[in-house]
């Protein structure tokens, strides 16, 4: 490897496994991120997150993924090259000198969909959606990143762990310790990114993993066997408050912006039995992205 | 199947802007046979009969031309101490496998995976992982450049990390009593050479898929316990297709109808006209419409492929380990020649002692 055809030019982030540069691709100038995965740290060999994430990339191209758009082996090091990516949607929601719209909501709402339901065609769970995992191409395109916690949908037998996305983003199954669920969990996570972009501060921001059950119910009410059978025989469902599911005026107060479709589709989104609970399909087919406004174009966002 | 490589990203199920119910008229769901032709193991790992055989030709085509040269080097380097007769041996021993040796040797040590992949009680899945890591390596590269012994293991370590089922090195080791520098070695080199494609769609989920939707077109007509023992015996009959080159030229579900059809072909052969020509009794003049439509193929032409599929599968891939030591020990000649020098100098210092003793070279 005599000329180097990926620069890393500076380094932008450091995580608990990969070192992330910005840089370019020599031959075309292209501008690119490179994450340099820190192999001499596991005594296992490869990571099992550069695992997934390699795994997982290298078999999605979708407009709404983060394109991985090399692997290459340099120093012992496995370095991935990934499409540049300026912003997220964390930083735009902070970012208080940053005005946006509900139509600009609804785009972003809908080229996240497209990704969460690419993947889940593919039979692929990402397990850790939130806004600063949701990245913004500099013409405006939502890419959903950061595949580490990913994994393939389980078969019936499978066991998994409940240990998984963020604390704020966590469906109510994975709340209660569920060892198996679906996508579900990756839509309840889009449900409560909505909520966020529209009210622009977190929705449902439990302080431990414990306050978390209670901020959730208490927001959206505890499930009963009634809408969820058998729900109260998950261990911990004896120790719960019982809250009353919220009212649709309490809601439109919460949601002063938003339209009766528009919340129509964040419950269908934050439904709290998983099956009943929106797919990625219902959720794109939903007549809240068929109402005006209509979604705006990517690129006229605002994003920095 | 010619492995085409679709770039275009997909993209659909874009909500129509007017407020209507109505879906538009051009709405299509992509098939999952249309997301399995943008699945890698399509985009790497499909090939046609002539383009595998061109492949394994390659690639030990390079491996061979590579070894002669080294193999010349050899003797010119040693010109001078080498007698006519120690040329001579090495022209005759020191011969580089051919590919279809090559390949013979492969299929042996797949076997072996699947073995110590088994013998570990790695679920089903991860056995397959590991069965079709191993090969898919070598259809990159010859057994000439990594003895398939030293693969091995690799393979199944990297395919349960791969498959989420994560074992460490140390209990890794323990288990399969082999080597942590030399598992970890070969990491990398496998994970390039599998093109850092690591998904698999193996034939088992098509198998649960036939099985359920078996019994509701055959409903009531088929037992259920019978059900369960073709059940097994396809899961076996699947994971021995994985050690064929049906994997190649197949799709996961074409292979599920195979080894469903040489389990019980005329149930399978059954389901399938009910499911091309209706006459099913419990679905509705709509449900039947939309099956139809979905169906690119027609049962004929599948009949044709799955049967071609299915000699395949039943085509044995066995190698007898005399074989398999022969072309090791050529393998093992060709990359050290010198050891075959001293064992002519053995053998024949042997023969003034004692003319019997004609040690057995060790190789696995």
């Amino acid at each position: 490897m005599s000329q180097p055809e990926y620069t890393k030019e500076k380094k932008v982030g450091e995580g608990t496994y990969a070192v992330v540069y910005l840089g370019t691709k020599q031959s075309t100038g292209r501008k690119i991120a490179v994450k340099e995965i820190k192999t001499s740290e596991f005594k296992d060999g490869l990571d099992m997150s550069a695992i997934r994430e390699v795994k997982y990339l290298q078999e999605i191209q979708h407009e709404n993924v983060i394109e991985l758009v090399d692997i290459f082996l340099a120093y012992d090091n496995l370095n991935l090259v990934l499409e540049f990516l300026p912003s997220d949607l964390e930083k735009v929601i902070k970012d208080k000198s940053i005005l946006f719209t509900p139509a600009d909501i609804k785009s972003w709402m809908l080229m996240t969909l497209r990704g969460v339901h690419h993947c889940h065609r593919n039979f692929i769970l990402h397990r850790d959606l939130k806004p600063n995992n949701l990245l913004i191409s500099p013409d405006g395109q939502i890419k959903v990143a950061d595949f580490g916690l990913a994994r393939t949908f389980p078969s019936a037998q499978e066991i998994l762990t409940s240990n998984v996305v963020t604390r704020w983003y966590r469906a109510p199954e994975l709340l209660f310790g569920a060892k198996h669920y679906t996508s579900a969990v990756d839509i309840w996570s889009t449900g409560v990114i909505f909520a966020e972009l529209m009210l622009r501060i977190p929705y449902l921001p439990g302080q431990t993993d414990v306050d978390q059950i209670e901020v959730t119910f208490r927001a959206l009410g505890t499930p009963t066997d009634k809408d969820w059978p058998d729900v109260s025989f998950f261990p911990a469902y004896n120790k719960l408050q019982i809250y009353p599911p919220p009212s649709r005026e309490e809601l439109r107060r919460r949601f002063i912006a938003a339209s009766e479709n528009a919340l129509n589709f964040m419950c269908g989104m934050l439904t709290m039995n998983p099956q009943k609970r929106w797919n990625a399909v219902q959720c794109l087919e939903s007549d809240y992205f068929k109402e005006a406004p209509a979604p705006s174009d990517p690129s006229t966002i605002q994003i920095s | 199947m010619t492995s085409i490589r679709q770039q275009t990203p997909v993209s659909d199920g874009k909500a129509s802007k007017d407020s209507s119910t109505e879906k538009p008229s051009n709405y299509k769901r992509l098939s999952d046979d249309d997301l399995f032709r943008h699945s890698s193991q399509y985009r790497f790992w499909s090939f046609t009969p002539e383009q595998l055989e061109q492949k394994r030709i390659q690639v030990n085509a390079q491996a061979v031309q590579s070894i002669e040269e080294d193999l010349r080097n050899f003797v010119a380097d040693n010109k001078t101490d080498l007698n006519e007769e120690e040329i001579k041996t090495i022209e005759m021993k020191a011969v580089p496998v051919t590919a279809e040796e090559e390949l013979k040797l492969i299929n042996l040590y797949a076997k072996k995976v699947q073995m110590i992949a088994q013998r570990l009680n790695l679920p089903t899945e991860i056995v397959a992982t590991s069965i079709t890591f191993f090969r898919r390596f070598y259809l990159e590269n010859s057994v000439h450049k990594f003895e398939p012994k030293a693969i091995v293991l690799t393979t199944i370590f990297l395919a349960c990390k791969s498959d989420n089922y994560f074992i460490g090195i140390d209990s890794f080791c323990e288990k399969t009593r082999g080597s942590k520098e030399q598992i970890l070695k070969y990491e990398f080199p496998l994970l390039e050479s599998l093109k850092f494609s690591l998904f698999n769609h193996h034939p088992y989920r098509p198998l649960h898929g036939f099985f359920l939707d078996i019994q509701a077109v055959l409903h009531g007509k088929v037992d259920l316990s019978y059900m369960g023992h073709i059940y097994d015996r396809c899961k076996k009959r699947i994971t021995e297709a994985l050690l064929t080159d049906a994997v190649y030229f197949y799709s996961p579900p074409q292979i599920t109808l195979s080894a469903l059809m040489i389990e019980d072909e005329a149930l399978t052969t059954r389901y399938l006209e009910l499911k091309f020509h209706g006459n099913n009794p419990d679905s509705s003049a709509d449900e039947q419409k939309t099956i139809s439509q979905d169906i690119s193929i027609s049962l004929e032409k599948l009949m044709t492929l799955i049967r071609d599929c299915k000699k395949i599968i039943e085509q044995s891939t066995n190698t007898s380990v005399e074989e398999a030591k022969s072309i090791a020990a050529r393998l093992y000649f060709c990359q050290n020649p010198e050891d075959l020098l001293k064992k002519l100098k053995k053998r024949k210092h042997d023969e003034q002692d004692s003319p019997r003793a004609e040690k057995k070279t060790r190789v696995e």
